[in-house]
């Protein structure tokens, strides 16, 4: 069962999820039909394809997975150009913080990964850096007090 | 059931592995990446019960099997690309908290997962096909955080780091702590965990106090 929350996605993200969902679908109704799917004769195969061919119960779990992701999503926009010097889901931050620069990009919490450099729009420094502007400075504290220096904001497909 | 039986003795070795984070940051006698996991896999527990929807029995295999690549793979930390070979640079290095650009962050993560995932496979591979469809399917789901257990359990398995490098600084004042909270505020947004982080950030300020 999901957690009854809005899931915030990139485009790129919910494209990539939707298309995972019918490859799924694909793979599901092949199995169902004894035949051969197309997916796995793709060049580009997602190795995590062939083990949702040996498991059922996992495909199927993953299938109503991605099912409750896609109906409860909600696609990041950007902003318009004249917005686009403040911090919103979907920009990518160059920041000065303890005398390093560091950069990352503010996502929802279903592609975040912050060791690849995808911030949680929910996690403290996430939810510190939203609203601002280049050039601000945002003090998080708790309990060691950092300051992040907003020195970019980019907005841009991958 | 020979196999099974390589199998656990292979997976005996995390018992002995120290992990590699307080190896750097020179703790003496630390724990070893079985005793993470046995604390992690309570951690998931008793904080998974307050999660609307969570498989309990999936989020402890999750936490049982998501290191045993380390035995071949070994223990990486964030550290690992900028290790200097001085002592007093190394300590230094510690106090703060490593920054990449995107494209380093995204490389790192990459080789990560790909040497792991031939760990694991190293692993299983001459157990029975169900058991080792399982194993593989549990470790992905930590791994791409497929499941509401995956993604909870992705979150636990670090605050578990976190609560150990906390009690570390707490007896020895070592490892230093300012980076392991700038990262957690980067890192979690959990609100379970977040509300753990508070608990702990009580602690820590009465601590620090004395």
């Amino acid at each position: 069962m999901t957690e009854e929350k809005k899931f915030y996605l990139t485009k790129e993200g919910l494209e990539k999820i939707k298309n995972e969902y019918k490859s799924l679908k694909e793979l599901k109704l092949a199995k169902t039909r004894g035949e051969s799917p197309k997916v796995l004769q793709s060049e580009d195969l997602n190795p995590e394809y062939l083990i949702f061919q040996e498991d059922v119960s996992f495909l199927e779990s993953r299938i109503s997975e991605i099912d409750s992701i896609i109906k409860s999503a909600t696609l990041i926009k950007f902003p318009r150009k004249e917005k686009q010097n403040i911090v919103d889901l979907g920009a990518t931050i160059s920041v000065e913080v303890g005398g390093q620069t560091d950069e990352f990009t503010l996502v929802g919490s279903l592609e975040a990964n912050p060791s690849a450099g995808k911030i949680s729009n929910e996690s403290p420094v996430g939810m510190a850096l939203l609203g601002h502007r280049i050039g601000e400075a945002v003090v998080v504290s708790s309990p060691i007090q950092t300051t992040y220096k907003i020195k970019k904001i980019k907005y841009r497909t991958s | 059931m020979k196999d099974v039986l390589n199998f656990l003795i292979e997976v005996g070795k995390l018992k002995r592995n120290k992990r590699k984070g307080w190896v750097i940051n020179q703790i003496k006698d630390p724990e070893s990446i079985a005793e993470h996991v046995f604390r992690a896999a309570i951690l998931g527990w008793v904080l998974g019960r307050k999660k609307k929807g969570i498989n309990l029995e999936k989020l402890i295999k999750i936490a049982l099997v998501h290191d045993l690549c380390e035995i071949y793979a070994g223990d990486t930390t964030p550290y690992d690309s900028i290790l200097p070979k001085n002592k007093k640079k190394l300590k230094e290095l510690m106090k703060t908290w490593p920054r990449f650009s995107d494209a380093k962050k995204e490389r790192i993560a990459a080789s990560k997962y790909k040497r792991e995932r031939k760990g694991l496979e190293k692993l299983i591979a001459k157990l029975p096909s169900d058991l080792k469809s399982e194993i593989r399917n549990i470790w992905l789901d930590y791994e791409k955080k497929l499941t509401p257990e995956g993604r909870f359990f992705h979150q636990a398995d670090r605050m578990e780091n976190f609560l150990q490098a906390y009690e570390y600084w707490e007896k020895r004042k070592n490892p230093p702590l300012v980076p392991w909270w700038l990262w957690a505020r980067e890192f979690f947004d959990d609100d379970v965990l977040l509300e753990f982080l508070t608990v702990l950030e009580k602690r820590f300020h009465r601590r620090k106090k004395r």
